[in-house]
């Protein structure tokens, strides 16, 4: 990813906490277009609130949150119409079709008819939902279901894209195919911005950052993230686990 | 199309789409209200009829006898037993055999005949107010009535004329001549429903977004927040209006609601009348967390609302502080429309005060759970 490229999503110095309970520490990234950017960590390390404030759906206690260079929880932002959101959480209308879900959202974001049906059979096409548009999307399978949401949230061309653990609970033939329908994505210049805590996805990303109990721990490319590590490309976990180690000094071993 | 056409009537047709596939709300919406209140036309009567008596006849005479049996000739007063003394009346009043007994004394033929004004004592049970009001009355009404044939009787007898009353009073009953309840209470009754399933259902729909992510997944669209809310709110305006023509039927054709006033009238009245209470039932969704806390959200609004409407008992029987609360509640001047239309035919010039308010309070709460709307959900 060249240096020069534009930054679609950047949270400076982010704070956000839940009552007590801090779920981000002053975090700090940017994000490139066309970049693939990993939030990889634990459960409660902080990932999800890093997307959903990226989305606007929540506002930082303190702190800058940037997407395509407004601020996304603006009332009256344009971000909305350029970004699209795979949340962890099945939020589709259940007892709506597949047709009916995706038919929905084109409408929400005001697609014409024509620009409708070609995205349509595109993304069912992609998808492989092509089969499947008549059935309820609560009797889809988990990884039909993503791919579904995945669907919904790409009909307008999004220029960033959040998706929040988005291969949680596939399986990992499913899995595996939305890898390569998000490199699909990125190919044609969209931003993609994953969550996941699994550390061998990590490896699929162009950098990722490592998020640990609301702390951004590490950043970089998973290349050289392991190369400094001195451990093979394939185990990013160890290089998770040294730099968990390294920054609560072994309390968290 | 407008693009923010196009996003409403997305909207509209999930919200259909979802009300319609979902048989437990349809059957809430639609036929619920209806078997309410047929069930409801029924059973809150007020009519007074039936009253369980005894008699204490002390006299046994012709006279004596004559005077119970024509007392309880109509269908008011039914008799249950003829008892011996004052001390097992007060026995059947007490255990609930009788909520009436009529003491008739010694003498009574003596002294009517000598016109020495015989004294019949009437016992009546007033734990319910209501129906020892109405048995009160007409046993003082028949005393009244039996007093004028004696005199008159008297007064044949001896070859005199009875003088004239100096002032008559001649009652007419206007709008319900028959004082049946259910005419005064279905109009109240649909109102009624139609508060408690329209809040409710509003209230949790919106909560059930909130509670399973969608309206999430919503926010990061450029779906605005009033267009969701119009949308959301629409269909349940044209339920609500089908709602109370169907009320309005069942009540013509079941209890004889006569529809005397303009019908034209009574839907811009429920069109307002919903804008308030899917308002309100919006605002509680905005400060519920699940559909659980909307429900009972919604039911503390409705209780209130129903009890302070004039739907159940007279406003003006309230004391002041509290009737000062019902001018700020829509179920109330709906309830003056229906029953001043639909019974005694009154239109825009009788009713505009209460359209006014059903409109302002409908514009408000809409206003204002919008705003929170927005607020809550950025």
């Amino acid at each position: 990813m060249s240096a020069e490229a534009a930054v679609d999503v950047e949270l400076k110095d982010v704070r956000r906490a839940f009552g007590a309970t801090q779920a981000l520490r002053g975090v700090s990234l940017a994000v490139h277009a066309g970049e693939v950017y990993g939030l990889v960590g634990p459960d409660g390390a902080g990932k999800t609130t890093s997307i959903r404030l990226m989305a606007g759906l929540l506002l930082p206690d303190a702190g800058q949150v940037r997407t395509l260079s407004e601020d996304p929880a603006a009332p009256r932002s344009h971000v909305r119409e350029s970004l699209g959101l795979v949340p962890q959480r099945n939020t589709l209308y259940g007892d709506l079709s597949v047709e009916e879900n995706l038919r929905f959202f084109a409408r929400l974001f005001a697609l014409s008819k024509e620009d409708f049906a070609e995205r349509r059979a595109r993304l069912l096409d992609i998808t492989r939902l092509g089969r499947f548009t008549d059935r309820r999307a609560d009797a889809l399978s988990g990884g039909m279901y993503k791919k579904l949401a995945l669907a919904c949230a790409l009909l307008h061309r999004p220029r960033v894209l959040l998706l929040d653990e988005p291969t949680n609970g596939v399986d990992p033939v499913s899995r595996r195919e939305l890898w390569e329908l998000l490199y699909g994505l990125v190919h044609e210049g969209m931003t993609l911005i994953v969550s996941t805590p699994y550390m061998d996805e990590a490896a699929r990303c162009h950098r990722v950052g490592l998020l640990y109990a609301g702390e951004l721990i590490a950043q970089g490319a998973p290349r050289e993230l392991t190369r400094a590590h001195g451990v093979a490309a394939s185990d990013f976990e160890a290089v998770f686990l040294a730099l968990v180690e390294k920054h609560t000094g072994g309390r968290a071993a | 199309m407008h693009p923010l056409l196009v996003q409403y009537r997305a909207v509209v047709v999930k919200e259909v789409r979802q009300t319609v596939r979902d048989r437990r709300v349809m059957a809430l919406l639609t036929i619920a209200p209806l078997v309410q209140l047929f069930v409801l036309g029924f059973a809150v009567n007020f009519d007074v009829r039936h009253v369980p008596t005894v008699v204490v006849d002390q006299d046994r005479t012709v006279e004596s006898r004559d005077y119970a049996r024509a007392q309880l000739a109509g269908d008011t007063l039914d008799l249950k037993a003829e008892l011996r003394d004052e001390h097992a009346a007060e026995e059947a009043l007490e255990d609930g055999r009788a909520s009436v007994a009529l003491v008739l004394p010694r003498d009574f033929q003596k002294d009517v005949l000598r016109g020495q004004g015989a004294q019949v004592q009437a016992l009546v049970d007033g734990s319910d107010p209501t129906r020892s009001g109405v048995a009160s009355d007409a046993v003082a009404r028949f005393a009244a009535l039996r007093a004028t044939q004696l005199l008159q009787a008297q007064a044949r007898a001896q070859g005199t004329s009875v003088p004239r009353a100096p002032v008559a009073l001649v009652p007419r009953v206007l709008y319900n001549p028959e004082l049946s309840t259910s005419v005064y209470v279905v109009p109240g009754i649909a109102a009624m429903l139609l508060l408690i399933v329209t809040t409710v259902i509003m209230a949790m729909g919106l909560s059930r977004e909130r509670e399973t992510g969608t309206l999430e997944q919503l926010q990061v669209t450029p779906l605005r927040p009033g267009i969701l809310m119009a949308g959301k709110v629409t269909p349940f305006l044209v339920i609500g209006l089908v709602d109370v023509g169907l009320a309005l039927s069942v009540g013509a054709w079941v209890f004889g609601v006569p529809l005397r006033g303009s019908l034209v009238l009574v839907a811009v009245a429920t069109l307002f009348y919903l804008l308030s209470t899917l308002g309100v039932g919006l605002l509680i969704a905005t400060v519920s967390r699940t559909q659980q806390q909307a429900f009972v959200g919604g039911f503390l609004f409705v209780l209130p609302a129903v009890l302070l409407s004039g739907v159940m008992s007279p406003i003006r029987a309230m004391p002041d502080w509290l009737a000062v609360v019902t001018y700020v509640n829509p179920v109330r001047y709906y309830v003056e429309v229906l029953r001043g239309s639909l019974l005694k035919d009154a239109g825009l010039p009788d009713l505009w005060r209460q359209l006014v308010m059903l409109a302002a309070f409908g514009t408000v709460v809409m206003s204002v759970a919008a705003r929170r709307f927005h607020k809550t959900s950025a």
